[in-house]
């Protein structure tokens, strides 16, 4: 099976980084055979085709709202698009490119669409937890307990 | 008498994060507007003392939806310090993908953004085509909706393609272009080009390229609206016609005075005709009177702004960026700061590149009841009609040329100051650099965004959509399309950089550039 790490943010952005230092750190690993990690920055709606693949595919992100700061929390698919407007901004983020894909989908869809979520300003403890959590789940061991 | 006056806030979803629109209603019609940016970025602090090379990593970076635009000029500017004039191919690869951007974006916001407004049935429940516009534009349902994201989508290949690298490339460096895509990756790009533009012709136009292009006036389009059912059923006929019946036609005038840098410079050795050494040429309008660009004309104004106060207008290389919000509140609302040409206020976008191009259909509108939403929004969904030919072109010259250079070299970024000026999807976007010992002195950036959407200046002139928005009327204050419509004709982009999922829905936020 397909697996991917999609890391989402803006690293120049402090309260958009989270997720791409959980990106420099898996990149500092030496990552399971095949698993593709993917640097996906600000690029919003043209990530759809990374989920045109079938597969599994992990984003990490930024979240507010779903837990305390500095905590780290998986979010479902439905919970994904549940979070959504339906409506398409320059801030699109997941929840549009989820709500909108079964409707666009020219390849195999992914079969598994998972959201790492950090909130607020996090530590490098929870930076690392987040890429452990991500790297289990990508590997098919689901969320961990962490 | 105490006078009806109602102040609002009106949030401009699908378009902003970051932006706000306070205005003052009486009688249901705009008396006064604030447009306010309320996050500090602060891109022009964050470059100094860095790198000389650094922008072209950092400032794509300022947005998500253009940061092909950002390379660009970052690019351009290191070009001018370094004294460089990139080969034809270098030219040719630049142009491409900051065409394959303004394309896709162009489609993307009229569509999912601009006319998804014509599916609000709060506001448009009685309108003749009211049912149809549902069908069509209905988030993520309506027919073309869905379409245009899955043909808009393909059009990043050819920026990968080109790019050596998606997302994030940063294949723009001065002198030429890192990435040298081989003659079968070109032809694919081509493939993909004409593809869309089979699509663009049948759904958005509803004929040939070269057909639409026979218009040179409003008598032309309203006779080409009444030739044909296909003409009227397309997407632009549909537009037309739902414009007028609500009135778009008649809102948000705006300054009336335009500005383009011009942009897509041509190789010396090609087929595809421009102006002055560019595809768009570059110029300041007067209504339709257009006169020669002097970048010096630009400056900066922070009367109304966020930042250090005193000095008066500067040019940006002589410009500073520091945040300073204490005091004087009320006075200063916006960290967006207030760009002036000429000391004038003016507007920049597709339509400002009509105009100063002297497009005979666009110099007709505005000569016949325009600027206003109806002719400013057409001009972004019909841009890509003057783009895709010109993109065929280049991509074969390329192709057939695959053997020459790609790239002069630069051994070195000397002292000294550059500016890259160029049209971005939204309009005239500047990197004003300056440096100093292969180090950044000085970075400023002026977005299109902060010409239409810039705060009042010392004079206390209001910015573009601001001006823009008196005298719409809002019959319902609890559902104010109409400003909406004055406001995304422009095509507002603050955010693109912090998104984060939000529990509860509304959205992400991501936060503005700047």
């Amino acid at each position: 099976m397909r697996r991917a790490i999609v890391c989402i943010g803006n690293r120049l952005v402090a309260e958009d980084r989270a997720a791409l230092e959980v990106y420099d750190l898996l990149r500092g690993q030496a990552l399971p055979e095949g698993l593709e990690l993917v640097e996906g920055g600000l690029a919003g709606l043209d990530l759809l085709p990374l989920l045109e693949r079938g597969g599994r595919v992990v984003f990490v992100d930024q979240v507010r709202g779903f837990a305390a700061e500095d905590e780290v929390v998986v979010v479902d698919r439905e919970e994904i698009v549940a979070a959504g407007s339906g409506h398409y901004g320059h801030e699109a983020g997941l929840p549009y490119l989820m709500a909108v894909l079964p409707a666009v989908c020219e390849g195999e869809m992914a079969e598994e669409v998972t959201l790492v979520g950090l909130e607020g300003r996090c530590s490098a403890q929870t930076i690392a937890r987040a890429a452990a959590i991500s790297l289990a789940i990508a590997e098919g061991g689901g969320p961990c307990s962490g | 008498m105490v006078r009806g006056i109602k102040e609002i806030n009106i949030p401009i979803n699908r378009a902003e994060g970051d932006l706000e629109v306070n205005v003052e209603v009486e009688e249901g019609v705009v008396r006064e507007a604030w447009s306010v940016g309320t996050l500090y970025r602060g891109f022009e602090a964050m470059m100094q003392g860095r790198g000389a090379l650094d922008g072209l990593v950092m400032t794509p970076r300022v947005c998500g939806i253009c940061s092909i635009t950002h390379l660009n000029a970052a690019a351009e500017a290191l070009d001018r310090i370094a004294g460089v004039t990139p080969p034809d191919n270098a030219c040719r690869l630049r142009n491409l993908a900051l065409m394959a951007e303004t394309v896709q974006s162009d489609v993307r916001q009229s569509v999912l953004m601009f006319m998804a407004d014509f599916a609000n049935s709060g506001a448009y429940g009685e309108h003749s085509l009211a049912a149809e516009a549902r069908a069509r534009f209905q988030p993520l349902e309506g027919r073309l909706a869905v379409e245009v994201i899955r043909e808009s989508k393909r059009l990043v290949q050819v920026i990968a393609i080109i790019g050596g690298q998606w997302p994030h490339t940063s294949f723009m460096v001065p002198g030429g272009v890192t990435a040298i895509p081989d003659v079968a990756k070109l032809l694919q790009s081509r493939i993909i080009v004409e593809g869309f533009r089979s699509w663009y012709e049948s759904a958005i136009l509803g004929c040939s390229i070269e057909r639409w292009q026979e218009i040179q006036s409003l008598a032309d389009l309203d006779a080409w609206l009444a030739e044909s059912e296909r003409h009227r059923e397309a997407t632009v006929g549909f537009f037309l016609r739902f414009c007028r019946e609500a009135g778009l036609d008649r809102l948000g005038r705006g300054p009336n005075r335009y500005l383009s840098y011009g942009n897509l410079p041509l190789p010396e050795e090609t087929a595809v005709q421009g102006s002055d050494g560019r595809l768009l040429p570059a110029g300041y309008a007067v209504a339709t009177t257009v006169l020669p660009f002097d970048p010096q004309q630009i400056s900066e104004d922070v009367s109304h702004s966020w930042y250090e106060q005193g000095g008066g207008p500067r040019h940006p290389y002589v410009g500073a960026t520091k945040p300073y919000a204490s005091g004087q509140s009320g006075r200063l609302y916006s960290w967006v700061k207030a760009p002036r040409y000429g000391g004038e206020v003016v507007e920049t976008g597709p339509l400002a590149e009509k105009v100063v191009a002297g497009d005979p259909l666009f110099v007709s509108l505005v000569e016949n009841g325009g600027p206003n939403v109806m002719v400013r929004q057409l001009a972004r969904l019909v841009r890509p009609a003057a783009l895709l030919a010109p993109m065929t072109r280049w991509l074969e010259e390329t192709a057939s040329h695959a053997g020459d250079s790609f790239y002069r070299s630069v051994s070195g970024i000397p002292d000294g100051s550059g500016a890259g000026l160029l049209q971005a999807a939204r309009g005239a976007l500047g990197h004003w650099v300056t440096v100093q010992d292969e180090k950044i002195v000085s970075y400023q950036i002026i977005t299109p965004t902060a010409w239409n959407g810039s705060p009042r200046d010392e004079k206390g002139r209001r910015g573009a959509w601001e001006e823009a928005l008196i005298g719409t009327p809002l019959p319902d204050v609890n559902n104010p399309v109409q400003a909406g419509h004055v406001i995304r004709s422009f095509d507002p982009c603050l955010v693109c950089a912090v998104h984060c999922l939000t529990r509860g829905g509304g959205g992400s936020g991501r936060r503005r550039p700047r």
